[in-house]
């Protein structure tokens, strides 16, 4: 439902203004289409006769162009979803009460031998435990969701090959082995591989010196589906990088699937070929992105469901909002807290309150005063720190003062206005603007966040 | 579009609407005022889609019309023209000219389809108060200063207006605090509605001296506040609002009756104090006659003022000094009562004569 929005709204945007687009369109979603009436909530009553009168013909239309039955619109004024809070759900097949869970995740645990659909980890690469049923969809990773969804009901076809990148413990494994796992369920006759790349280059090199080189070759050639993990590792190896860019092609050419995973774009990876790089991305590059709060709420909440612990919601905000590196130290710190919880016969929330846990998991590891942050980015950029902190529009000059804004808003928690005292500028506007201009060049520039990492790392380290 | 109007009637007019429009509005069109002449009726109108003022302009001479103008230009034009003068606006495909004597100037405006047509309250099913606007404006204040500017929660960002026992009340809480007052008795209608502190603020900003009093209209998701010639609509916060009753403690242990003067100046003498330690100050009731604000500071040193008053049972509190002040401020009378019971339950605060305003603060950990 939510998707078809999406894509409802990425037409609209071409057609209007990007101001009227981001005015009146940014807070909308949809509510249902059920029989054609279809029901849309936006932001409040002020919306609601603009969207009417001006837009109507273009949301229908666009609806339609979904493939949306639309008889009526009619835009409602609705709390719940004007929350930052979206409602979430677990996705499960079948049955659904909690012991059932726990019996599942039990049973996945464990290749079930009698079934003849199970190939064994050997034959396949993958990890049974990684299933869709598990995976906790968010805003985060909607977008990936839907892709790996509609790769499963029809392979090799409109995304391939899926390129899917984030940052590390936010899941890509666990979408791309559950993609295995759904295929081989649905086909147990259809052939899939999973490696990390660098698994790969070991099994090649091996192949090469036993003489197999061919047969190596034949392996992969005959292969449906192939999943490629944390691609970023690949070795600047011209013989076995051309290995791989035979497979790949020959695997394209016959419209088998291809699934790579990287924590970043292949045009940012050093020591990816130019060709293979653009071919990755052919079908679009989709990514993971840290969870935000309620996401990670959500996440434990059905971990929690998983194994059958009760931990209060309380205990779970607190880690929730503890936590703010990845998934995987956020069910860390969750696994510590209920174990200890066991230990001491005192419930997670008791644990936290008498300070026997202390989840701290930010990229924080020791204070460090705002006059260090400034020095500290100015010696990265070469700059002095009087220079950083003047009135020039240089750009690289500028940029440094950027970057420097964003550090002390974001790692110190500075207030927007003694930021712009620490960095001399006129005002809290100007430093929103930068903070907004750094964090919008994050999402696409990689070297910045390179920059930026190396910065923290120089900080805390 | 032509218009005749003198300067004092366009600039008061224009003062009065052109605030909302300056904002950071990604439409440029918000930015503007729209001005409207059909029939001899004259309405100058701005939005920034939470709500949009409209103020009715007495004119000598009129043409149809409409057109939209960049709103602080225009009023910052108008309002250097000289006292007295007679102003002309013409308007003519989007350029409009202003002329008064021997100035002229001529801005660039937006044809007014552009502009969000803005939602309107349906009268039929509206309910509707009035309102003496000292009564008002005194109301809000006093409710006011316990709203939260909390996004993340908007319900506390705004004063919930509702109706229980055949009373109209208005309330406001920020989690740490929470006031109440009773407007109007005997009420017939029934209302529930948060209404945006920031709509409120725009309404007693247009509060001028000539108006005695003002009309309030709710609909499901409108409310709309009428003074003399200005309406102001405004979104409803479309959220449900604690249930404060609860909150207010029906019976405490401990009442002192204190002279509220005297009690401010000693708040804010151990508010000094109480700076390094996030504003913690102590209240404590001494029997049989003394209640003492006291305010450590390890740093500076320490402050232990006395009140005499009368005291049956002994009782300590710690409060932030600035949450206390607030409420004394809201506070009217000269004598207000003291109300708590335990080191964790709210402090009570009301007038000691009337008791449609109540004021409670939840007390800090020590």
């Amino acid at each position: 439902m939510y998707d078809v929005w999406k894509n409802a709204l990425a037409e609209i945007e071409q057609q209007i203004s990007s101001a009227n687009y981001s005015t009146w369109f940014q807070d909308t979603s949809l509510i249902s289409t059920q029989d054609g009436d279809v029901k849309i909530n936006v932001k409040n009553t002020f919306y609601v006769k603009q969207l009417q009168n001006r837009y109507y013909d273009i949301i229908k239309k666009a609806l339609e162009n979904n493939n949306v039955k639309v008889n009526t619109i009619t835009f409602e004024v609705q709390a719940s979803t004007k929350h930052k809070v979206r409602p979430r759900e677990v996705i499960r097949s079948g049955p659904s009460s909690i012991s059932d869970q726990i019996n599942n995740l039990r049973g996945s645990f464990h290749p079930q031998s009698s079934s003849s659909a199970a190939k064994t980890i050997s034959e396949t690469g993958l990890n049974q435990k990684y299933t869709l049923d598990t995976f906790i969809v968010g805003s985060n990773n909607d977008l990936a969701f839907s892709v790996a969804k509609s790769i499963i009901d029809s392979p090799g076809t409109r995304y391939n090959p899926f390129f899917l990148y984030g940052g590390p413990g936010l899941g890509k494994t666990h979408l791309v082995q559950a993609i295995g796992n759904e295929l081989v369920k649905r086909n147990p006759d259809y052939r899939v591989f999973y490696t990390p790349i660098s698994h790969f280059y070991s099994d090649f090199i091996d192949a090469i010196r036993n003489g197999k080189g061919k047969e190596f070759y034949r392996k992969f050639q005959k292969l449906d589906c192939l999943i490629i993990d944390d691609f970023q590792l690949i070795v600047n190896k011209d013989k076995s990088q051309e290995e791989f860019f035979n497979i790949f092609n020959d695997l394209y050419q016959l419209n088998k699937q291809i699934i790579v995973t990287s924590d970043r774009l292949p045009s940012q990876i050093k020591t990816v070929d130019e060709r293979l790089a653009s071919r990755l991305t052919w079908a679009g590059a989709f990514d993971i992105q840290l969870p935000k709060f309620e996401d990670k709420c959500a996440i434990l909440r059905a971990k929690a469901e998983q194994i059958g612990a009760e931990i209060e919601p309380e205990a779970i905000e607190y880690i929730a909002e503890n936590v703010n590196t990845n998934i995987r130290d956020l069910e860390g710190e969750f696994s510590a807290i209920l174990l200890m919880s066991d230990v001491r016969g005192l419930t997670p929330l008791e644990l936290i309150h008498n300070g026997s846990v202390n989840v701290n998991k930010t990229s924080k590891m020791r204070p460090v005063l705002p006059k260090q942050v400034v020095d500290k980015v100015a010696k990265f950029y070469n700059l002095a720190p009087d220079e950083l902190k003047s009135k020039s529009r240089v750009s690289h000059i500028m940029l440094a003062r950027q970057v420097a804004m964003f550090l002390l808003s974001k790692e110190l928690g500075l207030s927007t206005n003694k930021v712009a005292s620490e960095v001399n500028v006129k005002d809290h506007t100007t430093v929103m603007h930068g903070i907004k201009k750094i964090e919008k060049c994050l999402k696409l520039d990689f070297n910045l966040r390179d920059q930026i990492e190396e910065i923290k790392g120089q900080l805390y380290g | 579009m032509r218009i005749k109007v003198t300067q004092e009637k366009l600039s008061k007019a224009l003062n009065a609407v052109s605030r909302i429009a300056i904002g950071k509005a990604t439409l440029p069109i918000l930015n503007n005022v729209l001005i409207r002449v059909s029939k001899k009726k004259v309405s100058l109108i701005t939005t920034n889609l939470d709500m949009a003022v409209e103020d009715y302009l007495p004119v000598s001479e009129s043409e149809d019309g409409v057109i939209t103008v960049p709103a602080k230009l225009l009023a910052e034009f108008v309002s250097n023209l000289p006292k007295g003068e007679n102003i002309e606006i013409t308007s003519k495909d989007t350029k409009v000219t202003i002329k008064a004597g021997k100035y002229s100037s001529v801005i660039n405006g937006i044809v007014a389809d552009d502009f969000p047509e803005l939602p309107e309250i349906n009268e039929k099913q509206s309910v509707v108060f009035k309102i003496g606007i000292e009564e008002f404006k005194n109301s809000i204040n006093q409710v006011m200063v316990a709203c939260s500017n909390d996004l993340t929660r908007p319900a506390l960002t705004g004063v919930f207006f509702n109706t229980y026992n055949n009373t109209l009340a208005i309330a406001a809480t920020d989690g740490y605090r929470l006031a109440e007052k009773k407007i109007i008795n005997k009420v017939e209608s029934e209302v529930k509605a948060i209404v945006p502190a920031s709509s409120l603020q725009e309404v007693l900003r247009s509060i001028s001296d000539d108006i005695e009093e003002i009309e309030i209209s709710f609909n499901e998701d409108l409310v709309r506040f009428r003074l003399g010639d200005i309406e102001i609509i405004s979104k409803i916060i479309d959220e449900s609002f604690p249930e404060y009753q609860k909150l207010i403690p029906k019976n405490t242990n401990i009442s002192v009756t204190l002279d509220r003067e005297e009690l401010i100046r000693v708040t804010k003498l151990a508010a000094l104090f109480a700076r390094s330690v996030g504003g913690s100050i102590v209240c404590e009731a001494i029997t049989p006659d003394a209640f003492s604000v006291k305010s450590i500071a390890n740093e500076y040193g320490e402050n232990d003022s006395r009140i005499e008053t009368s005291v049956d049972k002994p009782g300590k509190i710690n409060l932030n000094s600035r949450f206390l002040l607030d409420a004394l401020n809201a506070l009217e009378e000269p004598e207000i009562i003291f109300e708590f019971s335990n080191r964790i339950a709210p402090v009570l605060l009301k007038n000691k004569k009337s008791n449609t305003y109540t004021h409670i603060v939840m007390p800090l950990n020590s």
